[in-house]
C-alpha cells in the first residue's frame, strides 16, 4: 500500500493541512484521538481530532465554536456605551486591551480626540495587562510541559502570584479584579487612587526582580527547551498568510508590531523595542514573550512616569446608554493586544442610531489557531500540547 | 456563613453507595458500630473534595487563581483532577453553550456517585447576559441538578472557596438527614426564566430530560459526521513587493478595477467580478496580511430589495504599516469568489461569515459551519434572525 | 523458625509499615510542593492537615466503582491489585536491619529486577482494559519506558552485585557494613551508578521528569483515566509504594543500608530510604517532563552505555585490586 503522507519529523516544517489520510486503511492504521473539548490542555474548549499513527499526529483538524456566545449580535442590540463590559468576556485574559479595542473603533467613528491623560493611562493599562497575560502564558505553557502534579506547576503557581499584583493595581483603580469595565468612548472612567503611581512602579520592580527566576526556571531548564525547540515551526511566509500576528508571527521572524507601526494611544510618545526572533518555533515564541514581558514593564515604567495631568474623558461619562448616537460612517480600529492585532470593525446606521448596525471582532487567537493544521502533523501528542501552549489561544475570543 | 433569610429545604438524605455499607447498614442492631463510622465516613466525604473542573472561560481563571498561592484551594484538601472519574464536584464555570452543553452533561454522568455541581458564575448560573442569545444555555441546572450557586462575573477566588464550605456543610446535613439551607436560585427570578425550565420546575416539560440524554447519545455520531475530507488548494504564489501608499491603491483602483466613488466613511466599492483579482494584485503589492472578512446583511425593505455587502481589508507589514478595505455588495442570491487560494487566513474567516451571515463562497473548498453545531437551521446574524431563537432540547 | 512463618510475620510488619508511611508520605509531599509553590498545603484537616490522606483514602472508597461499558473487565479489575502486589512485592527482600526482612533470598536481586520488571503488566492492563485511548497511549508509553529503562536499572544494580560478590540484598548491605558504602567507594562506578539507577528508577516508578504514561496534560490522567475509588486508592497507593520500596532499595544498594554508627540499623535504613523518598519528590515538583523520544534517547545514548562502562570498571576495580 503506498503511503502518500508526508511526514517532515526531523524539520517539523509545514505540511500541507488537508493531507489525504485515505492511504491508510481508516479502521486499521490510524488512530483518531478526540483531543478535547474538555481537556486539561486545551486552554478552554477548543476541540483537535488527530489522527495518529503510534504517536505520531498525522493529521490534525481543528474545531471551534465550543464557546461561541453570540456576542456580536448581542452588540447590535446593545446601544454603543453599554458593549464595553460586554467585550471584557472575549479575551478574558487580557480584558483591558478588548475595551481599548472597541471604544477606539467608536472614537473613530465618532471623530473624537481622546485626552492625553487618557491616553497615556490606557497605555499603562495595555503594558501591565501585557505583563499578566503573557504570566498567564507562561503558566498554562509550563502546565502544559510538566503537568499539573509536577514542576510544571511550580511555575504555573510562581506566575500567577505576580499577576496578583497586577490584577491588585487594576483592582484600585476600576474596583474589579478582573472584567474592568474602565474604558468608555472618549477616555476613561476612572482616575488614578492617590499613590497609585508609586504602588505601580513597587510592583513593577518586583516582577521585573522575579522574572530573571522564571526565565531561570523555563528558558534556563534544559527540558524545556528541548521540548520547545524545534517544535511547531512556523514559517513567516505561511504566518503572513494565515494572518496571525502579534508573538506567534514576532517569533517566526517578521518585524510586526502595531505599537510602532501604526500607533496609537501614546505609543508615537514611547519607543517601543519590538521583539523579534529567528525560527519559528515553540521556543522562539517564548523567548519573544519574555522579551515582551520585559519591554512592557519599562514601557509602563516610563508611562507612569510620564502621565501628564488633565481630564481623563474628553466628556462627561454618563449612565445614559443612548449617550451616543450615530446615523452612519464604517470604522476600524486595531491595536496590538498580547495576542496580536485585535480589531473591531464596526457598521453605524440602521434602524437605531444608538447602536451599531454591524460589529466585527477582529480576534488574533482565531487566526493562530487556523495554523494548527499546518504546524502540528508531524510531531507527536505532547508537542502537541506544547505548540498549542504556545500559540496561547483564548478561546473567548476566537468563538466570541 | 450562609444567607440566613432563605428557608430551609429538604433534599433528601444522601445515600451510602457502597454495597458493603449498605449490606451493614440492613444488619439489625449495628447501629452502635454504624453511628460513628457514619461520622467518619462522613467526614472523609467533606474533607476531599476533588474538583473536576468544567472550566470553558473566564470564571477558570478564577479557577485556577483560587488553586493558586494566594487562595490555596489545597488547604481544605481540593485538589484539581482533569478526569471526570476522579471529581467529586464538577465546577462549572464559565458560559455553557448549546454546542458544549451535551458534553458537560455527558461528563456529568461520567462522574462517580456521590457527586455534586457548583455553578460557578452567572453564566453558569442563569447565562448572564447572553442567556437571551440563540448559542447559550441559559443556565446549567436547565439540564443537570445544582448544589451551589455562587454568584459573580466572575466570583472571586474567595467566593470559590465559601461556595465549597458551604458545600462541606451541606453535604454533612444531608447525611445526617437534615434540611439544609434552600439555594438562592435564579429560578426565582421571573427574569432569568429560562424557556426549557429548571429541573425541579414544576412547568418544565417531562420528555425534556430524556430529549437531552437522547441527544448526548447522539452527540460522537455527529462529531465523526463533522469531518471534512476537502483538500484545500495552498495559495498560489505571489510577487513579493514594497507596500505603496493609499493614492497609488485609489490610483490602482479607479485605473484598473473601474471604481469611481470613494466615499469618505466607508471603503470603496467593489465589482463581484473583480474582486478576487484585487485581492491578488494587492497582496503583490506588499498587503501581506487579511485582517478581516465581514458580511453585513440588509433585509429587504419598501424600495430596496434584500442584499448582502461584504468588507475585507488587508494590512502591510512593518514600519508605517496601513490597511487598505474595500466592499462588495452582493444581492441576496449572489454569491462571491472566495480568496482562500490568495490568503490561506480567508479559510476560516468566511466559514465563519457564512456561518453566521449565510453569504455563499464560490471556490471555498471546504465551506462548512465553523461556529455553530453542524445541524443548526438558519444564519443568525441575518437581521431577519431572532435574536432568542430556541434550540430544543437545550435553550 | 519455619522460614513460611517467619516471612508472613516480617511481611505483613513491613507492608504495614511501608502502607502507614506511604500515607504520611502524601501528607509530607503535598506540604513540601505547597511550600515550594508558596502555598500552605493542607492544613483544615486535622493539626496541620495531617488526616488529609485518611480523609482522601475514606472518601475515595466510598465513590462509586464504575467500569466502562466496553471494558475488559477481568483486566480492569486485575490490574490495580497486580501493581500493589508488585511494587510491595520487591520489599520482601529488602533488609530494613540485620534481622528485619521478610526472606533473605539468595538471589534477591533477581527478584527485585523480575519482579520490578513485572510491574508493566498491570500497568498495560489497565491501559489496555480501560478502552480508552487516552489510557491507551499512557500503556504505550509505559512499556517503551519500562522495557528500555529496565536495561541501565539492571546494569546500575549489577555494579554492586560485582562490587560485592552476592546477589543477596542483606549480602551486598553486610558487604558495604564490612567496607564501605558503594556510593562512598569506589566512587567511580558507586556513585555514577547509583545515579543511573536513580534515573532509572524514577522512570520505573514513572515519575517526573519521566511520567509520560500519565502525562495529565497530555493523556488526561494516563493510564488511571478510567479508575475510581476503590480501584484508583489502589494505583494511587501502588505509585508511592514504588517510590518508596524504590528509595529503600536504592539506600541498601549504595549507601549501606542498614549500617551507620550510633543508632540502630533500622533507625538508618529508614533515614536513608526517606531521604532518598524525598529527593525524589524534591525532584518532581521542581522538573518539566520529557518527550517520549528524548527520553528513549537519553536512555540507549547516555544512561545504557554509561551503564556498561561501569559494569567493566567495577569487573576491572574487582578483578585487578580494589579491596576485594
Amino acid at each position: 500500500m503506498e503511503i502518500t503522507v508526508e511526514v517532515q519529523s526531523a524539520t517539523r516544517g509545514s505540511v500541507d493541512p488537508h493531507l489525504s489520510i485515505h492511504a491508510y486503511e481508516a479502521e486499521g492504521d490510524l488512530m483518531l484521538l478526540h483531543f478535547g473539548p474538555q481537556h486539561p490542555s486545551t486552554h478552554g474548549v477548543f476541540r483537535m481530532d488527530l489522527h495518529l499513527d503510534g504517536e505520531t499526529i498525522v493529521k490534525a483538524t481543528p474545531y471551534i465554536g465550543y464557546l461561541h456566545r453570540g456576542v456580536e449580535k448581542l452588540c447590535e442590540k446593545l446601544t454603543y456605551v453599554q458593549q464595553t463590559p460586554i467585550v471584557d468576556k472575549n479575551d478574558y485574559v487580557a480584558p483591558m486591551t478588548n475595551e481599548q479595542a472597541l471604544n477606539m473603533a467608536f472614537e473613530k467613528l465618532l471623530n473624537i480626540e481622546v485626552p492625553r491623560r487618557a491616553r497615556y493611562l490606557r497605555t499603562i493599562f495595555a503594558e501591565l495587562q501585557r505583563v499578566a497575560s503573557h504570566l498567564v502564558w507562561l503558566a498554562a505553557q509550563s502546565i502544559d510541559l510538566g503537568g499539573a502534579l509536577g514542576g510544571g506547576s511550580t511555575l504555573f503557581l510562581h506566575c500567577l502570584r505576580e499577576r496578583e499584583l497586577i490584577m491588585d493595581l487594576f483592582e484600585e483603580v476600576s474596583g474589579a479584579r478582573f472584567h474592568y469595565n474602565t474604558h468608555t468612548i472618549g477616555g476613561n472612567r476612572h482616575d488614578l487612587p492617590d499613590g497609585w503611581s508609586k504602588r505601580a512602579q513597587a510592583a513593577i520592580s518586583q516582577i521585573e526582580s522575579r522574572l530573571s527566576e522564571y526565565e531561570d526556571l523555563s528558558l534556563g531548564n534544559q527540558i524545556f527547551v528541548d521540548r520547545m525547540k524545534g517544535v511547531g515551526v512556523l514559517s513567516a511566509a505561511l504566518a503572513l498568510e494565515l494572518g496571525i500576528s502579534g508573538p506567534v508571527l514576532r517569533g517566526s521572524g517578521v518585524d510586526h508590531d502595531l505599537r510602532r507601526d501604526a500607533p496609537y494611544h501614546a505609543y508615537d510618545e514611547l519607543e517601543v523595542q519590538v521583539a523579534v526572533e529567528q525560527g519559528g518555533d515553540c521556543l522562539a515564541r517564548a523567548k519573544v514573550r519574555f522579551r515582551e514581558i520585559r519591554e512592557s514593564l519599562r514601557l509602563a515604567r516610563v508611562a507612569i512616569d510620564g502621565i501628564p495631568e488633565g481630564p481623563i474623558c474628553s466628556f462627561k461619562p454618563t449612565r445614559q446608554p443612548t449617550q451616543v448616537k450615530l446615523t452612519g460612517g464604517q470604522a476600524y480600529a486595531a491595536l496590538e493586544s498580547p495576542r496580536g492585532e485585535l480589531g473591531t470593525f464596526v457598521i453605524a446606521g440602521g434602524d437605531t442610531p444608538t447602536s451599531p448596525y454591524r460589529l466585527k471582532i477582529r480576534a488574533p487567537s482565531l487566526h493562530a489557531l487556523a495554523a494548527i493544521p499546518y504546524i502540528v502533523p508531524g510531531a507527536n501528542v505532547s508537542d502537541a500540547v506544547a505548540i498549542l501552549g504556545s500559540l496561547d489561544p483564548i478561546m473567548g475570543e476566537v468563538d466570541r | 456563613m450562609t444567607a440566613r433569610h432563605l428557608p430551609l429545604v429538604d433534599e433528601g438524605a444522601l445515600p451510602y453507595e457502597h454495597p458493603l455499607y449498605e449490606t451493614l447498614l440492613s444488619i439489625p442492631g449495628l447501629s452502635v458500630v454504624t453511628a460513628p463510622l457514619d461520622a467518619l465516613l462522613t467526614w472523609g466525604t467533606k474533607n476531599a473534595l476533588w474538583v473536576f473542573p468544567m472550566a470553558t472561560s473566564c470564571c477558570g481563571i478564577e479557577l485556577m487563581a483560587a488553586a493558586a498561592s494566594r487562595v490555596d484551594l489545597d488547604r481544605m484538601g481540593t485538589i484539581i483532577r482533569a478526569t471526570p472519574r476522579q471529581g467529586d464536584v464538577m465546577v462549572v464555570a464559565g458560559t455553557i453553550t448549546v454546542k458544549m452543553a451535551p458534553r458537560v452533561k455527558l461528563l456529568w454522568d461520567q462522574m462517580p456517585e456521590p457527586k455534586w455541581c457548583i455553578a460557578m458564575g452567572s453564566c453558569a448560573i442563569s447565562g448572564d447576559f447572553y442567556r437571551d442569545l440563540y448559542p447559550v444555555v441559559p443556565g446549567v441546572d436547565t439540564f443537570m441538578p445544582v448544589d451551589v450557586y455562587i454568584p459573580g462575573c466572575p466570583p472571586n477566588p474567595e467566593a470559590l472557596m465559601h461556595g465549597l464550605l458551604r458545600l462541606q456543610e451541606k453535604i454533612g446535613l444531608r447525611r445526617e438527614g437534615k434540611l439544609t439551607q434552600a439555594e438562592y436560585r435564579p429560578g426565582l427570578l421571573d427574569l432569568t426564566k429560562p424557556r426549557v425550565g429548571r429541573l425541579g420546575d414544576v412547568t418544565r416539560d417531562a420528555g425534556l430530560s430524556d430529549a437531552q440524554l437522547e441527544d448526548v447519545s447522539d452527540m460522537t455520531r455527529r462529531d465523526l459526521a463533522e469531518e471534512s475530507s476537502e483538500i484545500v488548494p495552498r495559495a498560489e504564489p505571489v510577487r513579493e513587493a514594497i507596500a505603496s501608499s493609499s493614492q497609488e491603491i485609489e490610483a490602482l483602483l479607479r485605473d484598473d478595477f473601474g471604481v469611481t466613488e470613494f466615499p469618505k466613511d466607508a471603503a470603496p466599492l467593489v465589482s463581484r467580478g473583480d474582486h478576487r483579482r484585487l485581492a491578488h494584485r494587492l497582496r503583490a503589492l506588499g498587503y501581506a496580511q487579511l485582517i478581516y472578512v465581514v458580511a453585513t446583511h440588509f433585509p429587504a425593505k419598501k424600495t430596496d430589495p434584500e442584499r448582502f455587502e461584504v468588507a475585507y481589508a488587508l494590512r502591510s507589514i512593518g514600519r508605517k504599516s496601513t490597511v487598505v478595505a474595500w466592499r462588495v455588495a452582493l444581492a441576496a442570491d449572489e454569491t462571491i469568489a472566495s480568496i482562500v487560494g490568495v490568503f490561506a487566513g480567508a479559510d476560516w474567516q468566511e466559514r465563519e461569515q457564512f456561518d453566521l451571515v449565510g453569504v455563499r463562497f464560490e471556490g471555498h473548498p471546504d465551506l462548512r459551519r465553523i461556529l455553530l453545531p453542524a445541524d443548526w437551521s438558519g444564519h443568525p446574524l441575518r437581521k431577519d434572525y431572532a435574536a432568542d431563537t430556541a434550540h430544543p432540547p437545550w435553550r | 523458625m519455619n522460614e513460611l512463618v517467619h516471612g508472613a510475620l516480617y511481611g505483613t510488619l513491613i507492608a504495614t509499615a511501608i502502607l502507614s508511611t506511604i500515607a504520611m508520605g502524601i501528607w509530607f509531599e503535598r506540604k513540601f510542593a505547597g511550600r515550594m509553590q508558596q502555598r500552605l498545603g493542607p492544613t483544615i484537616v486535622g493539626p496541620a492537615g495531617l488526616l488529609q490522606p485518611f480523609a482522601d483514602i475514606i472518601k475515595l472508597l466510598q465513590k462509586e466503582d464504575i467500569v466502562p461499558r466496553d471494558a475488559d473487565r477481568g483486566l480492569f479489575d486485575l490490574a490495580p491489585i497486580l501493581a500493589v502486589v508488585c511494587s510491595l512485592g520487591v520489599a520482601a527482600v529488602i533488609p530494613f536491619s540485620p534481622s528485619i526482612i521478610a526472606s533473605d533470598l539468595d538471589v534477591g536481586v533477581l527478584w527485585v529486577l523480575g519482579i520490578g520488571g513485572l510491574m508493566v503488566i498491570p500497568t498495560f492492563a489497565a491501559g489496555w482494559g480501560s478502552n480508552n485511548k487516552f489510557a491507551l497511549l499512557g500503556a504505550m508509553r509505559a512499556i517503551a519506558q519500562s522495557v528500555s529503562y529496565g536495561v541501565p536499572l539492571v546494569l546500575a544494580v549489577l555494579v554492586p552485585v560485582v562490587l560485592s560478590g552476592s546477589l543477596s540484598i542483606s549480602g551486598i548491605v553486610a558487604w558495604q557494613a564490612q567496607h564501605h558504602w558503594f556510593a562512598v567507594w569506589p566512587i567511580v562506578p558507586g556513585l555514577p551508578a547509583f545515579v543511573i539507577f536513580f534515573l532509572a528508577m524514577l522512570a520505573e516508578s514513572n515519575r517526573i521528569p519521566f511520567d509520560i504514561p500519565e502525562a495529565e496534560s497530555e493523556l488526561v490522567a494516563g493510564i488511571t483515566t478510567e479508575y475510581t475509588g476503590a480501584k484508583f486508592t489502589l494505583f494511587y497507593m501502588a505509585e508511592y509504594v514504588h517510590t518508596l520500596v524504590g528509595s529503600a532499595l536504592g539506600a541498601a544498594l549504595f549507601f549501606g543500608g542498614w549500617d551507620g554508627p550510633f543508632a540502630p540499623g533500622l533507625h538508618w535504613m529508614v533515614l536513608k530510604t526517606l531521604t532518598l523518598f524525598v529527593l525524589i519528590y524534591w525532584v518532581r515538583w521542581s522538573l518539566l517532563r520529557f518527550r517520549a523520544d528524548q527520553l528513549m534517547r537519553l536512555c540507549w545514548t547516555w544512561l545504557t552505555p554509561i551503564g556498561v562502562a561501569l559494569l567493566l570498571v567495577s569487573a576491572a576495580w574487582v578483578t585487578f585490586g580494589g579491596t576485594n
